[in-house]
């Protein structure tokens, strides 16, 4: 699913035509001119109706929900509760809601900083590597990868397990004994260790794997050149490597961005947001909220704020995306 | 337009029905009135026992012509599953609902009113059940099955530290445990930290309220000097106990741990015996029970009586039919069954014999009858403990050192919003 | 370029420990799943399952309904990513090839769809499935699950359609093909390799989703596998081998999807690269 590198070779196109032949994308427009003026939007409509009715209509729903006191009566009985802005205004008015939102944004950097780190360092180093070892290393990150979410969180549990987890046993062994029956999910900072661990685990293996195929695509020419003008390893990554493959690095964290900060599965499962409600993130609050306490207008009106949260994140890079489509086509 | 229709004609339907059920328990609707229909009852995994489900089944059957289908329901998400399935137009006739559940269903407008089923059939229920299965005074479930903890110990461990006589106080409970520890290397007790439900029982004992009213409105009354001694004595208990402090006793599976034989007791649900001698057939010889001991000899320890009670969902379309269910599935002889083949604690007198020869069952009687009690039985009581019960928090910060005073203070502001919430 | 001892052992000795560290979890399953209940509640831990047992496997499939689960997964998966490819496909297209006003607007509409909190909006999903009758029923499912993967898939397919040389369409052209004939023989087999790729986070994805089909399809056979590995967690507690074993058995088709399509799916890759 080396997704990111079509992008980034796509984008790149033009700028290796520069030296050689002329760059191609807009030159040859001719077969456009006789594609029908429907033509595109025959082919965004199935895409767009789509969206429109299984992702469209509950959202609009959802911000309907978002005005309604709705509860497990109101559910049950199918009445309609306006409630004006009462669900927002208790939210915002909850000095709860700020701090599970400075969390998230917090918990997101550190995991997304850590997966792009050494996602890459796995990267690099899966491009040293010789072919067999290379091959070895990239089926354990395949099978990392392939872990389905909820088996994923659910062997994470039991590795964790505090009297019988396999992860105390070693401490132990190590000398560590104050770790033999260490709870894991017993405070804020080591549930938040276990699921870091949890998520950087399964996200690995995208951006390492990804990024070493993007790495083959840049030409050799280019590595000797700089080594030729005596650059270190830091300097080949930093003039060749990451200039090239920009667009693949930004995709990537935007991508990631995304999936750590709407990560659920793996937040609710560890230790369902606790102790204390330390570990909920923004999905994990609006979750327990709305659907855990069955208050689902104030769920609805949270998950609409998340979804301002998420959107305020990822500007700069849908800005930035949106630009550079115009300079494209 | 719709839908506003539909909760008219339910709400219809309810009144109707709660007219009418007078008249068709009498003559009304013969044997052959149901003929061919189906009724669908929920029940939670693990909690219809097979001989009793064949024999009501066929009784049923035989007596209604109609024929019922207990679908049987995953713990995981059952709250948003039965919400939603009780908005629906043909909601499951029948549900369980936990006896601590049972009122905010009620409030909720989501169950039929059974007053006079009850008294049809269920005259001599003792109180300290029936409590579970009303709201607002109204009986709006009946009682299925409860149960409540006993000390399920190791014989051969407590033989091997010379412990003759079983102990009828709390104060010689520990000192046979004290024993446990020093003349044997089993862990004397197992009992994680969250065991929630044996802290109820513990603050029923001290005839503490976890709720009071300040206001008009409940709020949290986890601060009181009762609760913190019943948190005294479960600290007492996990004292002599390895089991983690912020973990329940199904995580793991406090039997499991219990079948390796290596651990002199667990406090547990007379069920949960099955369990250890699933993981190991060989522990079933030393498996022995007692009553929960008190402070004195005559009064043993106060109980959480866990149960579930059935209620018919105010939107079913077989409402007759559920009622006609209902009085098969709670008659004497199916609750005795209930009582033989899984060790409920008996719901009536009469129903004691039922217990002779399933020593848990005999076991728990004493504490059920005498000590046994529930959770806050109001509406906004569900809520509390919803995942992540803020109670098992403070049970967990208690053992590991903080005060009782404070680590009720940390909890406090989440309790008292849950229960605002309604 | 020749390379000292120690730079030839320090990247294999770190891809080691690597490996070890991200196959482990996965190890440890399959480990726990085989070994017998007494081996997995022990002191010690048991590093392989020598006493092993099929048990836990027989308690995980002797489930109600599972072979009739397992369909239903395979069923609504299969159907939701191929659905999801056809019309991202089409888009993509539309979306990387042509011009045309509101284009951008609508990129930034899957780019925000991208975002949608789903686990929260259960609630305004079932009320809408429910109102219009669909309850218990395989079509509602397999049309919130395509959605749920449609918009990465097209914003992912943008990419592999824009890496197929418009030279090669233009001269299939040129030969006198149709454009959708140009499309069908020369850009989609360019493609496949792209599609399997983007279809592996779609099956993912589908296989897992766990609370949209927990209030959707409350009827025993209308499920999926998620809510059955769910119910070895939860029923009286743990049973942490059943739960491996019911895990491994969910694990099992998308580790082997993954390891036959990631082959695929680099390799699509690096030939597409060479075309840069």
């Amino acid at each position: 699913m080396a997704v990111q590198l079509d992008d980034a070779v796509d984008k790149r196109a033009p700028r290796i035509g520069k030296g050689g032949a002329p760059p191609s994308g807009r030159a040859t427009g001719t077969p456009r001119t006789r594609t029908g003026r429907a033509t595109p939007y025959l082919l965004l409509l199935p895409a767009l109706l789509a969206t429109a009715v299984f992702l469209g209509w509950p959202m609009v729903r959802n911000v309907l929900l978002s005005f309604q006191t709705l509860n497990m009566k109101e559910l049950i009985q199918h009445l309609t509760v306006w409630n004006g802005t009462g669900n927002f205004q208790e939210i915002l008015g909850n000095e709860e809601f700020w701090r599970v939102t400075l969390r998230t944004l917090v918990f997101t950097a550190v995991n997304v900083v850590l997966i792009m780190a050494l996602g890459v360092l796995i990267g690099l180093l899966l491009a040293r590597l010789g072919t067999k070892m290379r091959l070895t290393l990239s089926v354990a990150l395949v099978l990392a990868w392939a872990m389905p979410v909820i088996a994923a969180t659910t062997v994470f549990q039991w590795v964790f397990d505090s009297r019988y987890g396999v992860v105390n046993w070693v401490l132990d062994q190590l000398g560590w004994h104050a770790m033999a029956h260490y709870d894991w999910v017993g405070t804020q900072l080591s549930t938040f260790f276990v699921i870091t661990l949890l998520i950087v685990w399964q996200s690995l293996p995208f951006v390492a794997l990804n990024l070493y195929a993007a790495t083959t695509t840049i030409p050799k020419e280019l590595y000797e050149a700089a080594r030729m003008d005596g650059a270190g390893t830091w300097k080949v990554f930093t003039t060749v490597t990451f200039p090239f493959l920009k667009p693949f690095f930004l995709a990537t964290t935007f991508l990631e961005v995304i999936w750590v900060f709407k990560a659920f599965p793996q937040i609710f499962a560890i230790n369902k947001g606790g102790p204390d409600r330390l570990t909920e993130t923004l999905p994990i609050y609006a979750f327990t909220e709305g659907v855990g306490n069955l208050h689902f207008g104030m769920g609805a009106a949270i998950s609409l704020l998340t979804i301002a949260v998420l959107l305020a994140m990822t500007a700069y890079y849908l800005r930035l995306t949106l630009k550079q489509e115009e300079d494209e086509l | 337009m719709k839908r506003g229709l539909i909760a008219a004609t339910a709400v219809a339907g309810m009144l109707m029905s709660v007219a009418a059920c007078g008249s068709s328990d009498g003559s009304g609707i013969g044997a052959d009135g149901f003929k061919g229909q189906k009724l669908t009852v929920w029940v939670m995994s693990g909690s219809n026992p097979s001989q009793w489900t064949a024999q009501v089944s066929k009784e049923f059957e035989q007596k209604t012509g109609a024929t019922v289908d207990f679908k049987v329901q995953q713990w995981d998400g059952i709250q948003q599953k039965l919400t939603t399935a009780l908005s629906e137009d043909s909601p499951p006739d029948v549900v369980e609902i936990g006896n601590t559940q049972t009122a905010a269903y009620a409030k909720a407008g989501a169950l039929l009113d059974l007053g006079d089923l009850k008294k049809q059939i269920g005259a001599d229920w003792s109180d300290s059940f029936n409590k579970a299965a009303m709201a607002d005074g109204k009986q709006y479930a009946l009682p299925w099955y409860a149960g409540n903890r006993v000390v399920m110990y190791n014989k051969k461990i407590w033989a091997k530290a010379g412990i003759k006589d079983l102990p009828t106080t709390r104060t010689e409970l520990f000192k046979a445990f004290d024993t446990i520890k020093k003349k044997t290397d089993a862990e004397p007790l197992y009992l994680p930290g969250q065991n929630w439900y044996f802290f109820d029982g513990l603050t029923i004992g001290t005839g503490a309220d976890l709720v009071k009213k300040s206001g008009g409105k409940w709020v949290s009354n986890l601060a009181d000097p009762k609760v913190a001694k019943a948190m005294d004595i479960y600290k007492t208990y996990q004292s002599f106990s390895d089991a983690p402090k912020n973990k329940d006793e199904a995580t793991p599976q406090q039997a499991e741990v219990f079948a390796k034989g290596k651990t002199g007791a667990i406090i547990a649900m007379g069920y949960e015996a099955a369990t250890a001698v699933k993981a190991n057939p060989d522990i079933k010889q030393d498996i022995g029970f007692f009553t929960l001991p008190g402070e004195t000899a005559g009064k043993p320890e106060g109980v959480f009586l866990g149960g579930s009670n059935f209620a018919v969902a105010g939107g079913s379309t077989e409402q007759d039919l559920a009622k006609e269910f209902l009085k098969v599935a709670l008659s004497k002889k199916n609750d005795a069954q209930m009582v033989k083949e899984v060790g409920w604690s008996p719901k009536s007198a009469d129903l004691a014999s039922a217990a002779k020869g399933n020593p848990a069952a005999e076991a728990a009687a004493p504490a059920a009858a005498k000590s046994g009690g529930t959770t806050p039985l109001i509406p906004e009581w569900a809520a509390v403990e919803n995942v992540p019960n803020p109670i098992k928090n403070y049970m967990t910060a208690v053992l590991n050192g903080q005060t009782a005073d404070d680590a009720a203070k940390a909890v406090e502001p989440e309790i008292n919003k849950r229960l605002a919430q309604q | 370029m020749k390379r000292s001892l120690a730079g030839r052992i320090w990247p294999n000795a770190t891809a080691v420990a690597l490996a070890l560290g991200f196959v482990f979890p996965v190890y440890w399953m399959f480990n726990t799943a085989f070994k017998p209940t007494g081996d997995i509640l022990s002191d010690v831990p048991v590093w392989f399952p020598l006493h092993g047992t099929f048990a836990h496997f027989a308690t995980a499939v002797g489930a109600p309904d599972f072979w009739t689960l397992a369909g239903n997964s395979v069923l609504v998966t299969a159907l939701a990513v191929g659905l999801s490819l056809l019309i991202a496909l089409c888009a993509a297209f539309a979306l990387t090839r042509m011009r045309f006003t509101g284009r951008k607007t609508t990129l930034l509409v899957f780019m925000v769809a991208q975002m949608a909190p789903w686990e929260v909006m259960v609630i305004s999903i079932y009320m809408i499935v429910r109102d219009a009758d669909m309850l218990n029923s395989l079509v509602p499912l397999t049309a919130f699950y395509m959605l749920m993967v449609l918009p990465f898939t097209l914003l992912t397919l943008r990419g592999y359609v824009a890496a197929v040389p418009k030279e090669l369409e233009e001269s299939a052209m040129v030969d006198g093909c149709s454009r959708r004939q140009a499309f069908t023989k020369v850009v989609f087999p360019l493609l496949a390799p792209g599609l399997m790729a983007t279809s592996l986070f779609g099956f993912i994805t589908a296989w897992n989703e766990f609370p949209l089909v927990l209030v959707l399809n409350k009827e025993p056979a209308k499920g999926t596998l998620p809510l059955w590995l769910s119910q070895f967690q939860s029923q009286f507690g743990d049973d942490w081998g059943a739960t491996m074993a019911a895990a491994s058995i969910f694990a099992v088709p998308i580790l082997v999807l993954f390891l036959f399509l990631q082959r695929k799916a680099v390799g699509g890759l690096t030939s597409g690269a060479v075309k840069g």
